[in-house]
């Protein structure tokens, strides 16, 4: 029998809850493979939907992480595209059965592993999110929005009195819901996650309070309010009018099918609401029928309905869930709208608003996004915890699963917290947003992996916060603000870092030493809020300082922004709260006559669009609303800004448009920027001469796998005689290491402009390194061991120079003591607005991850708008929309190398150190490459111009790889492969280190050491080798942010040349080396860091490192 | 128990003229609305009815009547105060009494040769209790009837013992609270628009309408909800059709059920026929109607 098989099965819990690794580790690679077939046959049969899960999460496990380190590391696998395909269609069984048989038939490999790693991971969230939706949908209460899919079968109307005009004002009556935010005071361990809170409700539970807010220094000192505002009213027209007053969105929607295209615009919220609260019902998603038809039955014929939000300015990533409680309030309006609460107006009813947060859930799902079961606590008064409960017969979760899917709230009342102690609560802390606004969604399917694995730290701290959860309900009773302060800062550094190393950040941990420096003891303890630190955080201080706090606090945020901004992806400058407990919850009011008008700003978003209508194009209801509206103005202090307001508005300051685009020119022309050039390549791009699909070769080349003898396998380490030549080069001073460091690492952070180098990504030896850190402290260890120093040479571009200057100014070079070099690039690219031929070739012709139903569906709806978006703004245009920075792109790291010509490094450090000989080049986020004496006395032997290394490929290695083409072996980039299962067939893929011979490199471009004098002879003979490099059209990511903490994602076009392409020069002598994965593998995404933290490769770098 | 009065409700602003409307009768004779409600008390055994109006109302009531007149009383709900307010205006009629409760914008056919109201009645005084009749109606038209819910009784057909009853609830409500074992899906047992109420009905209308701050807001739903609580309450399913006469085409509906169920069935239905063939060949509508009037 199975030992895992026992595990997973057993109903004892010291069993149940054994950690998968007691086993593993030790299990010898039979044993292991054994288990997956147990394993594997299990999770087919498995009626149980939580074992089930729990299986695949084994075998994922197992194939990620333990056989990798049993398997021989030259064990090279082809993964069949045909089941990578199957896999990105979400075809997972299929997939995982087109894995196995290519097991059976290759034998075991890393490549095969790897993708039945990522088919089990991703059938086991798939099946999870399948538990979650059929709950979602079942829940009593919801169903019925399922069945009804006609306008004639809708069982609900609006209220009448909504529908009558007031006789003397002529305007509707206005339904306004106010609701607060939620703050939660325990964060036990990411434990209101849905699945968790269903399969482990007894550990599931939050300290959550509603609170009011208002941001110190903006709000001109305002008492904190409800931050949250809705409208509801009905208008003389029938359609739905949509209008977010933050995010300055608006939309008139008339048919039902345009409601559920939730990424159109930024209203995807508000059309959530309009569905989860019963209006449109999710039943009528495919229905053709005009809203016409629906409000007429709804409301009347010739009515439609007006909804409006508005956050009063709170940011985005606050922590506070603000969206989830916005969304809960639209809801909330909308139902009370309906006759489906209790009341129209005052607050809600614990039913009422239990009903309110099961849409909500709802509404999240539909949008595609999610929070946790406790994101909705602002609807409830006050403080109150929220926990969850088990199944119980009739439930129709009992059975299926351990817990309900939604929690039970039990109200604080003054009776178990005095109102002396919740003041003493609120003088206490001080509420922050630190500036960073980061997605949590990887988090949260860490937190669901580690906990169904039982990982023993992992455990064992859940097990802690749940203990420092009771400390922190107890010390609150009694009214002990200290304590509370000890037990979350403890929970902080303890439990939540040790489930989650990446809840932790430099910038969150430079701001807490700062405050500790400031206030001593005064300072009781740091509080984070949710999800990740760095957005929403709190400080506790004793409550005489509080005030002394929340000033020092905006400038200590301020400052450490400031020094880290190109560090670290921040969305908006920090900002302090004043905040207060809201004892109602989510309370309505009527607004009727002359007082049915809503907000200021909703009017200064409108008007403009109105006053540019004839009169005779104006609604009846809306000529007397603003009539109403001019009356007002005079007369009500909330709206006398009005006039100022649409000024501003309508004539936006011209001043800052002309700044920004002042500023883009100069440093078009400070770094370079060649315009004839850039009109060509615009030409050729328009004329569709380069493009996505040119950029492939032609389809008659033939495109074959290398055979082994072509590759050098140094996987099980080279001889002793090339590690000795490599240690005599090293001695003598002849290498020097070029780490690459010019591009944006765009996917490390989504195009946010942050600088990847100098990111402190991770904790390694206590302490957040830099990525340059890093590259450093290898070249620091290597210098220790030959006992001479290594010349390092970083190269870098317009956007990466400057910061990385200052920055290893600021750390004094983390004390290297070799010769440093900066290498400026010498080129820049303007990004532009994509080809919509190229996006859709993209998008539509090159494999896809598809995602689940409804985010995919979002995600379509968001590239229909970027097709229209690039159409509208023209195809092949400058993309100037955005900073300065943001629109420009370094042209591809195969410029790096010959700028190290024309800049004057390599001449520099040739006249320093004549004897240098070698380089090794490699990517910044190529943590495990180091001047590995073996390696380099083999490149040093063999005598070619390149020695490069490649490594086993594993499923998400893509991008090309080792090929011969037309018989010439070389490396080949992925967007050139003409068709994509070629790739597949490509035994290893290219880590992108290079060995270089100095002197062979400069042969290439037709120059000697002596020539790098001569800078117009440099220039001209680059151009020379560059124009036989091909160009290469990319579609890269690129953040705009703008509002508060908003941003947005945009793709768009530029061009590259890539250093491997040098490796097709006939006259290039090339060897290719087979490395440890560990050594080549590269850092791209942050949400691999886990991994890459777990399955031994962390450890593996440490070992390179000395630290300064 | 012994049942001999009913009580008609009338005295709504928007239905006070529906039961003087004239339709034909499944006996083939004209006859008003309320006569014929009266008729259906009648078969039910009921000696004497009460009719809750309008001050002002009662002599084109009796006018409609014709020779029921004689068995009327006619009591005023003054001032517009809701349903529950209304049937309390009967309670001195009803003097400790049962009593057949109908409203008047309701019409009801039976599946059986025996009248809705009388199975009703016949199955209060089987099971000494109030009985409400009720019938399963889909979700989509929750918002127009007074819901309830309970379980089947073992070996007593379509008989219902009640726990819940809500006046027009939100699917969502109806889902949560309402869902009565052995319907179609989607579908909850809604009143008939007939009861056999006890007096106790009448004291808890009294109490609620005394404390309730807004007369208007209490309906015999929240009455018969606390009833459900303090004794024996059932309902009655799947009696026949009722026929809601205040709707759009209400009357012309009600009046197409009586015809068909009647003596001029045929009649009837070979009208309805001709009607669609014609509008089929696209025959004016004038000229088939002439047709059928001059009888070719």
């Amino acid at each position: 029998m199975s030992k895992l098989l026992d595990i997973i099965t057993a109903t004892d819990p010291a069993l149940r809850d054994r950690s998968i690794e007691s086993f593993c580790l030790d299990a010898s690679l039979k044993t292991l493979f054994k288990e997956c077939e147990a394993l594997d046959q299990f999770w087919r049969l498995c009626p149980n939907l939580y074992e089930r899960v729990r299986a695949l999460f084994f075998l994922y496990a197992i194939h990620r992480y333990y056989l990798p380190q049993k398997l021989s590391q030259n064990s090279v696998g082809h993964i069949p595209f045909s089941g990578y395909t199957v896999l990105l269609k979400r075809r997972f069984e299929e997939a995982i059965d087109i894995f196995l048989d290519a097991q059976k038939q290759q034998g075991q490999s890393f490549a095969i592993s790897s993708a039945l790693a990522e088919a089990y991971h991703q059938l086991a969230f798939q099946t999870l999110a399948n538990q979650v939706r059929t709950s979602v949908r079942s829940v009593r209460g919801n169903q019925w929005m399922f069945r009804i899919g006609h306008p004639l079968d809708h069982p609900l109307r609006v209220l009448p009195e909504l529908c009558e005009v007031d006789p003397q004002s002529k305007l509707f009556p206005i339904v306004k819901e106010l609701t607060p935010v939620r703050m939660d005071l325990s964060h036990s361990g990411w434990s209101d996650i849905f699945f968790l809170g269903m399969d482990y409700p007894q550990g599931a539970q939050v300290l959550n309070v509603s609170i009011d807010l208002s941001i110190r220094g903006k709000d001109h000192g305002e008492k904190p309010k409800p931050p949250i505002e809705v409208y509801f009213r009905i208008i003389d027209e029938p359609v739905l009018k949509l209008t977010s007053v933050d995010l300055n969105a608006t939309a008139e929607i008339t048919s039902i099918y345009e409601v559920f295209d939730f990424a159109k615009d930024y209203l995807g919220l508000l059309k959530a609401a309009v569905i989860a609260s019963g209006i449109v019902l999710p039943g009528m998603e495919s229905a053709d029928q005009p809203l016409s038809e629906l409000f007429s039955r709804i409301i009347k014929p010739g009515h439609g309905i007006e909804l409006v939000s508005k956050v009063n300015g709170i940011p985005k990533g606050s922590r506070l869930a603000v969206s989830t409680n916005l969304l809960a309030s639209l809801i909330a309006v909308c139902m009370r709208a309906t006759g489906q609460t209790e009341s129209l107006t005052g607050p809600l009813t614990e039913a009422d608003r239990r009903i309110v947060a099961a849409r909500a859930i709802l509404g999240e799902w539909l949008g595609g996004s999610g929070g946790g079961w406790q994101d909705s606590g602002g609807i409830w008064p006050g403080m109150k915890l929220i926990c969850g409960v088990a199944a119980q017969e009739g439930d129709p979760e009992f059975g299926i699963s351990k817990g309900r899917l939604l929690p039970d709230h039990t109200i604080l009342d003054t009776e178990a917290v005095s109102e002396e102690h919740r003041k003493l609560l609120q003088d206490s802390l001080v509420l922050v947003h630190g500036g960073m606004a980061q997605d949590v969604g990887p988090i949260l399917e860490m937190v669901t992996e580690k906990y169904l694995l039982r990982l023993e730290k992992e455990w064992h701290a859940r097990h802690r916060a749940t203990d420092l959860f009771s400390a922190i309900v107890s010390n609150l009773k009694k009214g002990d603000i200290s304590g509370l302060g000890s037990a979350t800062e403890e929970n902080f550094f303890g439990p939540i870092q040790a489930i989650i190393p990446w809840a932790s950040n430099t910038f969150t941990e430079s701001i807490i030493q700062q405050v500790k420096d400031e206030f001593g003891d005064d300072f009781w303890g740091f509080w984070m809020l949710g999800g990740m630190s760095g957005g929403g955080m709190g400080f506790i201080v004793e409550p005489t300082r509080k005030k002394e706090l929340q000033d020092r606090l905006s400038d200590i945020m301020g400052a450490t922004k400031e020094k880290m901004q190109k560090a670290v992806p921040f969305a908006m400058d920090p900002v302090v709260y004043d905040f207060a407990i809201n004892e109602k919850g989510s309370v309505a009011q009527l607004l009727r006559s002359e007082n049915a008008l809503l907000p200021l700003e909703y009017y200064t978003q409108v008007m403009p669009k109105l006053l540019r209508q004839e009169q005779h194009q104006l609604s009846q209801s809306r000529k007397h609303e603003l009539s109403q509206l001019g009356y007002a103005s005079r007369k009500n202090p909330e709206l006398s800004g009005m006039v100022h307001a649409l000024f501003d508005r309508i004539l936006p300051s011209m001043e800052e448009a002309t700044k920004v685009g002042d500023s883009l020119e100069e440093l078009l022309k400070e770094y370079g920027f060649d315009p004839v050039q850039h009109e060509n390549i615009r030409a050729d791009l328009r004329s569709g001469k380069i493009g996505l699909a040119q950029n492939q070769l032609a389809a008659n080349v033939e495109i074959r796998d290398v055979v082994k003898e072509q590759v050098v396998d140094a996987t099980e380490g080279l001889g002793q005689s090339y590690h000795d030549s490599g240690m005599a080069a090293l001695r003598a001073g002849e290498v020097a290491v070029v780490t690459l460091a010019a591009g944006s690492g765009s996917r490390w952070t989504k195009g946010a402009g942050v600088v990847k180098g100098i990111n402190p990504f991770c904790k390694l030896s206590e302490e957040h390194r830099t990525f340059i850190e890093v590259q450093l402290a290898k070249s620091r260890h290597t210098a220790e061991i030959v006992k001479k120093s290594v010349p390092h040479i970083i190269t870098t571009s317009f956007m990466t120079h400057t910061p990385i200057e200052r920055f290893l100014q600021d750390c004094n070079s983390y004390d290297y003591q070799g010769p440093l070099y900066l290498s400026l690039g010498q080129s820049i690219g303007l990004r532009m607005v994509p080809m919509i031929r190229d996006l859709r070739f993209a998008w539509e012709e090159l494999s896809q991850q598809l995602l689940d139903e409804q985010a995919q569906k979002v995600l379509e709806s968001e590239r229909a708008a970027f097709i229209t978006w690039a159409k509208q703004c023209g195809e092949g245009a400058d993309y100037r929309d955005n900073l300065p920075l943001q629109c420009l792109h370094p042209v591809g790291h195969w410029y790096e190398i010959p700028n190290l010509f024309r800049n004057g490094t390599l001449k520099q450090a040739l006249a320093e150190r004549p004897q240098l000989k070698h380089l090794l080049v490699h990517n910044i986020d190529t943590l495990g490459a180091n001047l590995d004496p073996a390696l380099l006395g083999y490149h040093i032997q063999k005598q070619k111009a390149f020695t490069i290394e490649v490594i086993n490929r594993g499923v998400e290695d893509r991008g090309g790889g080792l090929a011969q083409i037309d018989g010439q072996v070389r490396l080949v980039e992925g967007l050139t492969l003409p068709r994509e299962e070629i790739e597949f067939d490509l035994s290893y893929y290219n880590s992108n280190t290079f060995w270089i011979d100095i002197d062979m490199l400069l042969d290439l471009f037709s120059l000697t050491r002596s020539d790098l004098d001569n800078d117009e002879k440099v220039l001209t003979e680059v151009r020379k080798v560059a124009a036989r490099m091909p160009t290469y059209v990319t579609l890269k990511e690129v953040k705009k942010r703008w509002g508060k903490g908003q941003e947005d994602i945009y793709p768009i076009a530029q061009f590259e040349k890539l250093w491997g392409d040098m490796t097709a020069l006939p006259e290039a002598t090339c060897q290719y080396m087979v490395v440890p994965r560990f050594r080549g593998q590269q850092l791209k995404e942050p949400a691999q860091l886990d991994a890459w933290l777990r399955d031994g490769s962390a450890a593996f770098v440490e070992n390179l490192c000395t630290w300064e | 128990m012994k049942i001999t009065k009913a009580v008609i409700t009338a005295a709504s602003k928007s239905q006070r003229t529906l039961p003087l409307q004239t339709l034909v009768d499944r006996d083939g004779e004209e006859k008003s609305v309320l006569r014929i409600i009266i008729e259906e008390t009648l078969r039910a055994g009921i000696e004497e009815i009460c009719l809750v109006i309008c001050p002002g109302d009662e002599k084109s009531y009796a006018k409609v009547a014709g020779d029921h007149a004689g068995r009327l009383h006619f009591v005023h709900q003054k001032e517009a105060l809701g349903y529950g307010h209304a049937i309390q205006c009967a309670q001195k009629f009803v003097d400790n009494d049962p009593v057949l409760h109908l409203v008047s914008d309701h019409l009801h056919v039976s599946r059986s040769s025996e009248g809705c109201a009388q199975q009703v009645v016949a199955t209060a005084i089987a099971e000494k209790c109030a009985v409400s009749a009720v019938q399963s109606t889909p979700e989509s038209a929750l918002r127009q009837f007074g819901t309830v819910a309970g379980r089947s009784i073992r070996g007593k057909n379509n008989l219902y013992r009640i726990d819940r009853v809500v006046e027009k609830p939100t699917p969502t409500v109806a889902e949560q609270t309402l869902i009565v074992p052995g319907l179609r899906s989607s579908h909850y047992l809604c009143f008939f628009g007939i009861h056999v109420l006890t007096p106790l009905v009448f004291s808890i209308l009294e109490e609620k309408l005394k404390i309730a701050q807004d007369p208007k807001t209490i309906t015999l739903s929240d009455a018969l909800e606390e009833l459900a609580k303090r004794e024996e309450y059932l309902a009655l399913a799947n009696l026949g059709w009722r026929y809601n006469i205040g709707k759009k085409y209400g009357l012309l509906t009600a009046q197409m059920a009586l015809s068909l169920s009647g003596t001029d069935r045929n009649e009837v239905l070979s009208i309805l026929v001709e009607l669609l063939a014609l509008r089929e060949a696209g025959v004016s509508k004038s000229d088939s109607l002439n047709e059928i009037i001059s009888g070719q």
